[in-house]
């Protein structure tokens, strides 16, 4: 029994191990410039398209369910004014960065290790070396780039629907005049609301990237194992910015407030 | 010239290459025959630098790849040409994209020149009107001679295929075989392929090899061999109807 726990925790390890490498080698190749940036375009291109829509449509549905809820409790109150500033900081601070990256890694994530994952098992990163080309500049760095460029920009358009959404409830439901709307979320807005938002989502975009693109890079297992990685991909992303957010947030409380 | 000296490996705790010598002088085409899963396709990664041995050494035109950074085998294999077993075509690109693709990466030809070169070696190879096809339209054959057009397309000095003529019918196998050894002899490759294709191979080859559990049983010419009284390779050669 003791031995199979061991067993399986130096395995653990090992591939822990094995990841932290791996970034190692996307981080030199993209520091020593080796980076093809009509791929990265085309990646962009790809992963953006693959997920703004769905962003932008969980978006609205947690602005809209932000502030149906927020005008109901805070009318208990006598406080119903405040669901602008509800609204805006909760997705601001908490709810956009950490839905979109979720949103994101089971769109484009699970894309980019089932593509990587289907070209490995196809042998295509071994014909990749075989002619002499780096792998990881050629198929990773660009996934990886566009990973990191993308999710942060889909932070901020989650952000904004998101903001629109509770705005639609704001004036319809709880009947609130429009330009108290707008003047409160400005006015409720400070820069570290917007910033720290901002550096959670560059944080959960490297953590997305490394995940899906290692487990891609050494799926093995034919078809099958292309399902199980990938899964695991998403998996491991969801656990990882959850575990990510919470030592984030104390991190920013701590420092900024 | 290669030269593989005392080469072996161990995967996944089994033992799968053992002390295997041989050499294969430029020009030549060694054929590696041998049942599946005797550890072929493991002794081609070899040399071309994709596994590291746990013993022994690959002397390529006198120098040991085995010791060669990652940046030094990348550099090495512009002068290899590797045909995968299935191809190895990259999906996201058409058959023009795919040939082209070394000579983008390795050479400062302009598009002209890279369609020029594309047309010539899908010439050579017999493939007419496949460029704007993607992998996934073509037939098993057509891919394995669109893989053999980019393994040759830089003018490979090192070739290697492995089991070229696997999964194909009899009169394509036929074929993509005197196709190999037509376009090696043209272009003056030092060719080592595996299979276990022993009527194709006793065809086209210089030299054959068996190898079996690992180890190298027998090498020689097609008469060597042919003659050879060691009892797996009368069986394996008996049971291959030669």
């Amino acid at each position: 029994m003791n031995v199979v726990i061991v067993k399986n925790l130096m395995a653990r390890l090992n591939a822990m191990g094995e990841a932290v490498l791996f970034l190692g080698d996307v981080l030199k190749v993209i520091f020593s410039g080796r980076v093809r940036f009509s791929q990265v375009l085309m990646q962009m291109y790809y992963q953006g398209v693959q997920s703004v829509v769905i962003v932008i449509l969980a978006s609205m549905a947690s602005g809209v369910v932000l502030g149906l809820q927020g005008s109901a409790t805070l009318q208990r109150f006598g406080a119903r004014e405040f669901i602008a500033p509800l609204v805006a900081l909760s997705l601001l601070r908490e709810l956009g960065p950490v839905f979109t990256a979720f949103i994101y890694s089971g769109k484009s994530g699970a894309g980019i290790t089932a593509e990587l994952g289907t070209m490995n098992t196809h042998e295509q990163i071994q014909a990749t070396r075989a002619l002499g080309v780096d792998p990881i500049e050629f198929l990773v760095v660009p996934r990886f780039l566009a990973c990191v460029l993308v999710l942060p920009v889909l932070v901020i358009i989650a952000e904004l629907v998101g903001m629109l959404g509770g705005y639609i409830v704001g004036i319809t439901q709880a009947q609130l005049p429009s330009a108290i709307y707008i003047r409160q979320t400005m006015q409720s807005i400070h820069y570290v609301d917007f910033f720290s938002g901002l550096i959670k989502s560059v944080f959960f975009s490297v953590i997305v990237a490394w995940i899906c693109c290692y487990q891609g890079f050494f799926t093995s297992g034919g078809a099958l194992g292309v399902g199980r990685f990938t899964t695991r991909a998403v998996a491991y992303s969801y656990i990882a910015v959850l575990l990510s957010n919470v030592v984030l947030t104390m991190f920013i409380l701590t420092v900024w407030g | 010239m290669i030269k593989v000296n005392h080469l072996s490996k161990t995967l996944d705790d089994q033992k799968v290459l053992t002390d295997i010598s041989f050499q294969v002088s430029e020009g030549e085409i060694l054929i590696i025959l041998g049942p599946s899963g005797v550890g072929k396709t493991v002794l081609l990664k070899h040399l071309i630098g994709l596994l590291q041995p746990d013993q022994g050494s690959i002397v390529i035109n006198g120098k040991d790849i085995t010791k060669f950074s990652q940046q030094q085998q990348l550099a090495m294999r512009k002068d290899f040409g590797y045909l995968f077993q299935e191809g190895a075509l990259y999906d996201f690109m058409n058959v023009f994209e795919n040939v082209a693709f070394p000579l983008r990466e390795h050479t400062n030809f302009n598009a002209s020149k890279i369609r020029q070169r594309v047309q010539e070696v899908l010439d050579m190879v017999d493939l007419h009107q496949v460029e704007s096809k993607m992998p996934l339209e073509l037939s098993g054959g057509m891919k394995k001679r669109v893989g053999l057009a980019r393994a040759i397309v830089l003018s490979a000095k090192i070739l290697l295929c492995d089991e070229p003529t696997s999964g194909l019918d009899p009169i394509r196998s036929h074929d993509i075989s005197d196709l190999i050894r037509q376009v090696v002899k043209k272009i003056g490759a030092t060719t080592v392929i595996t299979s276990h294709d022993v009527i194709n191979a006793f065809r086209i080859a210089d030299r054959v090899a068996i190898l079996h559990e690992g180890r190298m049983e027998v090498m020689g010419t097609v008469q060597e061999v042919s003659s050879c009284q060691d009892a797996f390779v009368k069986e394996f050669l008996q049971l291959s109807k030669v």
